[in-house]
């Protein structure tokens, strides 16, 4: 049948738009390389920024900050898979809460990713001194760290892609490395007895130290809320994103843990001017898996820190690359939920992407990079990321009290019935854990405690700011979206079917509804 | 059908419509919004779905000349290669109808990185509809 139909101007309908079908591609494989890519990033800055404090039970700290990771990471999957939305534990906590401890978590976790951003960037400025020695030296390896993020930022916003092969390709070449480092590790330096004698308790580590390693450690596992933006994107994913979380577990916790071992073997604990120091953070603070290079014998050393200094670079400037996605996907998710203004994150037909919003966390991510410290960066990790962890399983207990009917793909095991609610004992442990790890930060890193807490002011600023200038409420959830119907200028279809007085909405509904069958 | 939103898509829908008259077929026509990794592949492009939109009732008035009624959906995908492929695969479907510009790239005609993909991996017959060099 000739639609003869033809609009003139002046005149009204509504239509209802189509809905749009996601396509989800990521298998495990897929999810795994993301992950790995973002996590297995981090103990090539992490290594030398534990052991500062933890010295000889560095080891045993990676370990422990390991399970809480686990935890942690049971937490965001039973999370993005029932609720599989940008934002992760912004979005658990707005759920769970409301909107004001929602964008609390969310800010904190954008502190992580601008500064994931700052330490990766700094971090590949320092592997490229093995080719280079002015670039690990102050200023020099800061400005290539912003010349990076700059690059990448316009990568971005171009929309040049990193193709997904050679991502999972460089990520399989990665885990490698390392296996390569370990293997050669244990076979060459791993030294039970000097390990043990690394440790003197009470003196290196002092209790303090301890707990500042501890409180510093969850920096080894910078991405693991990667997690959390992957539940939209795998195929199944209430099978694949709890597999995904305990492949990338079983990693880290082998890897980790041999790599630490095999550095601290290599540079054992001893005093210098009455401190209890290793070489491996006098000399490689910036690059200690440069270190555990340099310490292999004869041709292994100059082979392996070769292909260490390369291997670095390529995958610290894949978590760099995360970072500014990571900050992107937030500010979105931020922006459609009426947290920040959303004129950041709006997203126009010619770069289609936030492009504001990477200009402005990239440009902040540069002037974290300008401090050139490694240390001072973890420190605001840790803040950030200890109130976002805290926020992830306290909202995920909360939804089990509050709905315990949501649909949840994936549910944590091992739960305890309190007042026939199943409370998971993981959030629990996890959330009391980071609870106290960061009063630690706030407590003993001075930085954490200074900036970080400044950043929460700033952003609470903003937020009520925008919130007040645009007549929202503060605490309450704002409504999510405009339902699906536009408004177009376009005359109503006069048809035989139209019934008098109906309202016009239901009709439009229905007619589209009988064109267009489910 | 995937469509882009170029001239020969007109013409690759009345392709698609005479040849689906014999068997009476029935033709989905597809556009594929691709998200960059910087949003979630759940984000809501705007002017893109408003793209979409338009397009497909174009589409839908096409087929409608050559008296054929077609079902029409949006995709949304990181790449619109496998999104297009794997709703091939789910719907069972015996041909794929491909409009493809002339386009060069340094001079020398290019496919473009979809096209390859799709002839690369569907498991179904294709139909590559070239447009006129002109």
């Amino acid at each position: 049948m000739v639609n003869s139909w033809r609009p003139k101007p002046g005149d009204v309908s509504l239509r209802v738009v189509r809905p749009v079908k996601l396509h989800r591609a990521l298998g495990i494989p897929g999810l795994f390389s993301t992950a790995y890519g973002d996590v297995g990033s981090s103990i090539y800055y992490a290594l030398g920024i534990v052991a500062i404090s933890a010295l000889g039970l560095t080891p045993a700290v990676l370990t422990f900050s390991a399970i809480l990771f686990l935890f942690t990471g049971l937490t965001y999957a039973e999370g993005a898979t029932a609720l599989p939305e940008a934002g992760g534990t912004g979005a658990f906590a707005r759920r769970a809460f409301n909107d004001l401890i929602s964008f609390i978590t969310s800010w904190g976790l954008m502190l992580d990713y601008l500064v994931t951003i700052a330490i990766s960037a700094f971090s590949v400025a320092n592997y490229l001194g093995h080719f280079f020695p002015v670039c690990s030296t102050w200023p020099t390896n800061s400005l290539v760290g912003i010349g990076i993020v700059a690059f990448l930022a316009g990568v971005n916003i171009l929309g040049i892609r990193l193709s997904s092969r050679l991502n999972m390709t460089l990520v399989i070449l990665d885990i490698l490395t390392q296996l390569t480092v370990v293997v050669f590790g244990v076979l060459l330096i791993i030294n039970i007895p000097t390990l043990i004698h690394n440790v003197h308790w009470g003196t290196a580590p002092t209790l303090n130290q301890l707990l500042f390693g501890i409180s510093i450690s969850m920096v080894a596992y910078t991405g693991i809320e990667t997690v959390a933006n992957l539940g939209s994107e795998a195929r199944h994913p209430s099978k694949q994103i709890p597999r995904t979380v305990l492949l990338v577990f079983a990693t880290v916790i082998v890897l980790y843990s041999l790599l630490s071992m095999t550095a601290l073997s290599a540079y054992p604990v001893h005093q210098f001017d009455n401190h209890w120091v290793s070489d491996l953070t006098e000399r490689f603070l910036q690059d200690p898996i440069m270190g555990i290079a340099y310490a292999m014998p004869g041709a292994v050393k100059e082979i392996l820190s070769f292909w260490v200094a390369i291997l670095a670079v390529t995958i610290l400037t894949i978590a760099t690359n995360a970072g500014i996605i990571g900050s992107s996907r937030l500010a979105y998710f931020m922006g459609k939920r009426q947290q920040l203004p959303t004129g950041i994150s709006s997203v126009q037909l010619r770069f289609r992407v936030p492009w504001r919003a990477i200009v402005i966390f990239s440009s902040l991510a540069c002037l974290m990079i300008i401090l050139g410290n490694v240390s001072i960066l973890a420190d605001l990790y840790a803040f950030g990321a200890m109130l976002a962890y805290t926020m992830a399983h306290v909202s995920i207990i909360a939804l089990r009290v509050k709905e315990p009917n949501l649909k949840r793909p994936f549910k944590i095991p091992l739960n305890i019935r309190i007042r026939r609610k199943d409370i998971p004992i993981t959030a629990v442990i996890g959330g009391l854990a980071t609870a106290m790890t960061w009063l630690i930060v706030v407590y003993t890193h001075e930085y954490g405690r200074v900036v970080g807490f400044a950043w929460i002011l700033i952003g609470l600023l903003i937020y009520i700011l925008f919130r007040r200038l645009t007549h929202r409420p503060l605490v309450a959830k704002v409504p999510e979206g405009q339902p699906k119907l536009e408004r177009i200028l376009y005359p109503t279809q006069p048809t035989s079917q139209k019934p008098e007085g109906k309202d016009i909405v239901d009709f439009t509904r229905e007619d589209y509804n009988t064109k267009h069958p489910p | 059908m995937p469509v882009t939103g170029t001239q020969v898509d007109n013409e690759a829908i009345r392709l698609a419509c005479r040849l689906g008259k014999k068997n009476k077929a029935k033709i989905w026509v597809v556009y594929v919004i691709t998200v960059r990794r910087s949003l979630p592949i759940e984000a809501e492009i705007e002017p893109e779905i408003r793209k979409a939109e338009d397009l497909l009732d174009s589409i839908e008035g096409v087929a409608g000349e050559e008296n054929y009624e077609v079902k029409t959906d949006v995709l949304q995908a990181r790449e619109a290669g496998s999104a297009i492929v794997d709703e091939a695969v789910e719907r069972g479907v015996d041909l794929i109808v491909m409009g493809i510009p002339y386009k060069r790239r340094f001079g020398l005609f290019s496919l473009g990185t979809v096209v390859p993909y799709v002839l690369t991996n569907a498991p179904c017959r294709i139909i590559l509809y070239r447009e006129h060099s002109a």
